[in-house]
């Protein structure tokens, strides 16, 4: 069983792809050769769409021989590693990895979907591909509408499972013993180990020397970066903050992204303590995903400005509870709403 | 009266405890003053000395933690046997009020919790009387009040007389009580075997011994589970957070039902048994219009909406688990083939669960006849026969002084010899 070439141009993360450079003998010092100057300039606008205008237009040159499209792509692929490693910002390497994992969970479903009934290689590829990086057992069950099925404690190993609440094994089709899955439920449940997978690689990327031409690019970027986003400032210290929203803040400071219960939490919750459009967009920005059209249009319908909705309010401790984001602390005690907090503070 | 056991008084075995003592047996004997203690102790030596045979452990014996109540009232945890042997020998030697055994293996099982080294547990579910929150429970049941020691009939929040609200409930749990547990536990073995893919044989079901039935679930592929899996299962069996979403529409806060789009919706798990309790049929795993306009008839045709009436069927289906008891792996678990000392019948397993009867299977067989003081005037079926406790002193045997006086509402009666 063995992908076209063309195949492994989408998944340069393969080991079967790294071969296709390897075997030409690529050196990372080469990389200051002029011949590869329209690689760098490729892998470095990705990052830059990615991390400063938060989009995902990065286009595969299918104009070339097979072997030399993919190995442009795993090229392409290592540089992009070896520059996020050399700005060495979290917040930069988890924007990126989670862009890049976004690109590749595309291909995958594009692939799941084009592939039909009998084009059954394609999807025993396809999951022989997770089977060996994620190591999750997959079963294809032709019979029943071509469902993909993990056995329940496989499907638990994935954190997916508990963090949000469409993919909590309650709201999952489970029968005899599996856990079953739609092409593109699968490649949503490996999008977390996709990701993980990026970051791991490009904390593995340890060059002997790097060559200047990365150097210079990476400090641009570093410092555009820094320009961009100075530190985040304490917010409103004069309040209680309840420990699920400062945990959320926590989050953002660390350049993870956030859940969907978790975005509404925040949202609301900014709303209620009356902060500005402004303000709450500031946060917002350091989203890793962040689209400033969407966030806006969100925030104004959890505000309620949008169409004839009302306003949503701060959900209950017990909500939050429930999709796993209340982290307690003695502060809480009796109270079944976060914004009581405040309360309590501003009526001493 | 024969008595085949040791002494029947309890400074002599409390002196052969002194004996052996092991570093977690240090057993203080605040019983002396307490006849129904004594008198429990002895019961229960002796059933355990008749009836060891009943007593259920797997093959690895050596690698369980075991627990012991004594009728002092401590737990002394942590304790280890190499063998059955070894542990019924204990066990008729102490007597204990209650014994529980880890449903957890460990490397060295009498470690503290940290240096246990877990191995993995048997997955168990508790089904208790108390969760069900049934009507009869409120009439039959009993108040006990800790401060004035009245004992009321039915439920109340505080003492009639002295008006304490340190009072406890009596559960004496009736047949209605019984096939309602019964159901629940028809709803768990259905949703372990479809859902889960655990064979029946590997589901093994055990009355309480009090107001409720326990599941050992004896399966490889679920011994490993850490515990946050098993809290998934558990969410899954109560259906809490459930999404309405996964049957293919959506219902917003005005019970507006808006379509989802068309997909493959499998019909099995919970999706298969809410549609079927909504009545609702997918053609060929597909929502079509005939699905469609029937939503909109339950919607049109009752009072609590579509949301309610769904919520309601979530409530039916649920199956009324105790969570903390399946996630907890560290915890020790009532021994099956041991007296319940809350009722003084056994954890009993169940063979047939449409015939079984607790009051005849898990009594003791200890019939002896005892003269007994009740506190209350009650009405008890134990082996078919119908037993008609009037307050003050009775002649009765022994299976029913135990459950009485282990309910608390009546004293086992000693002649003053003074
Ligand atoms: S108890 Fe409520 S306020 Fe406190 S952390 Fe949990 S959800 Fe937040
Ligand atoms: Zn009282
Ligand atoms: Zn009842």
């Amino acid at each position: 069983m063995r992908f076209g070439n063309k195949d492994l141009a989408r998944y340069p993360f393969l080991r079967e792809a790294l071969s296709y450079v390897t075997k030409n003998e690529f050196k990372i010092e080469d990389l200051d050769n002029s011949e590869f100057y329209h690689l760098v300039e490729k892998a470095k606008r990705k990052i830059e769409d990615y991390v400063f205008e938060g989009k995902l237009a990065y286009q595969i040159d299918y104009n070339k021989t097979h072997e030399i499209i993919v190995q442009e792509e795993v090229i392409i692929f290592l540089i992009s590693l070896l520059l996020i490693k050399s700005i060495s910002i979290d917040s930069v390497t988890k924007k990126f990895a989670l862009f890049e994992s976004m690109r590749f969970e595309r291909y995958l479903i594009s692939d799941l979907d084009n592939s039909n009934q009998d084009d059954k290689t394609v999807k025993l590829i396809l999951y022989k591909i997770f089977e060996d990086l994620f190591q999750t057992k997959v079963d294809l069950e032709v019979d029943i509408f071509n469902f993909y099925k993990i056995k329940i404690s496989d499907y638990l190993d994935h954190p997916i499972a508990f963090q949000e609440r469409e993919w909590n094994l309650v709201n999952r089709t489970v029968d005899k013993g599996y856990v079953y899955l739609d092409g593109s439920e699968i490649v949503r449940l490996f999008r977390n180990e996709l990701y993980l997978l990026i970051i791991d690689r490009i904390k593995k990327m340890n060059p002997e020397v790097l060559p200047d031409m990365i150097i210079s690019i990476s400090d641009s970027l570093k410092s555009r970066w820094e320009k961009m986003y100075p530190p985040l400032r304490a917010p409103g210290h004069q309040d209680i903050l309840p420990p699920c929203i400062q945990h959320i803040y926590n989050q953002i400071d660390k350049g993870e992204n956030l859940s969907h219960p978790a975005r509404v939490l925040l949202g609301t919750f900014l709303i209620y303590t009356n902060k500005s459009m402004e303000e709450m967009i500031d946060l917002f920005k350091r989203l890793p995903d962040y689209n400033e059209q969407i966030t806006r249009y969100q925030l104004e319908h959890l505000a309620g400005k949008r169409g004839n909705t009302k306003q949503y309010f701060v959900p209950s401790c017990e909500k939050i509870k429930l999709n796993n984001l209340c982290f307690e602390t003695v502060v809480c005690k009796g109270i079944s709403n976060p914004t009581q907090l405040i309360y309590r503070k501003s009526s001493k | 009266m024969t008595s085949p056991t040791t002494s029947s008084h309890t400074s002599s075995s409390s002196d052969k405890l002194k004996d052996s003592i092991t570093d977690s047996f240090n057993y203080p004997h605040s019983v002396e003053d307490d006849p129904n203690k004594i008198w429990l102790e002895k019961v229960f030596r002796k059933h355990y000395f008749n009836s060891s045979s009943e007593i259920e452990l797997d093959n690895y014996v050596s690698e369980h933690e075991f627990g012991f109540r004594l009728f002092d009232g401590y737990i002394r945890r942590h304790l280890n046997f190499k063998n059955k042997r070894e542990l019924i020998a204990s066990i008729i030697k102490f007597s204990p009020s209650d014994i529980f055994c880890s449903p957890a293996r460990y490397q060295h099982p009498s470690a503290s919790m940290d240096q246990k080294g877990w191995i993995g547990a048997d997955l168990i579910f508790d089904i208790d009387g108390k969760d069900l929150q049934l009507d009869c429970a409120r009439i039959h049941n009993m108040t006990f009040c800790k401060n004035c020691k009245l004992i009321e009939k039915e439920v109340h929040t505080s003492c009639s007389k002295c008006n304490s609200s340190m009072v406890q409930i009596v559960e004496l749990p009736c047949q209605n009580c019984i096939r309602n547990l019964k159901k629940e536990v028809t709803k768990l073995v259905e949703v372990l075997h479809d859902d889960f893919g655990i064979e029946n044989n590997s589901i093994n079901i055990f009355f309480s011994g009090n107001n409720g039935f326990h599941i050992h679930v004896v399966d490889e592929s679920f011994f490993n589970l850490s515990s946050m899996k098993r809290s998934s299962l558990t969410q899954y069996l109560l259906g809490r957070g459930y999404l309405v979403d996964n049957l293919g529409f959506r219902i917003d806060k005005s019970d507006n039902i808006t379509m989802l789009p068309n997909k493959i919706y499998y019909n099995k798990g919970w999706r298969a048994r809410l549609l079927s309790r909504l009545h609702l049929q997918l053609k060929n795993h597909r929502i079509d219009d005939k699905f469609m306009r029937k939503i909109t008839q339950i919607k049109e045709t009752n009072k609590i909406g579509i949301s309610g009436v769904i919520n309601n069927q979530i409530q039916n289906i649920s199956v009324k688990i105790d969570p903390n008891v399946t996630i907890d792996i560290h915890r020790i678990f009532r021994l099956a083939g041991t007296i319940n000392s809350k009722s003084g019948l056994v954890k009993s397993r169940v063979n047939n669960l449409t015939t079984f009867d607790p009051f005849k299977e898990s009594c003791i067989r200890e019939d002896a006849l005892v003269k007994l003081d009740a506190f209350v005037d009650t009405k008890l079926f134990f082996n078919g026969t119908s037993y008609k406790i009037k307050t003050g002193i009775n002649n009765i045997p022994e299976f029913v002084a135990v459950y009485i006086i282990s309910k608390g509402i009546g004293d086992i009666y000693i002649e003053k010899l003074k």
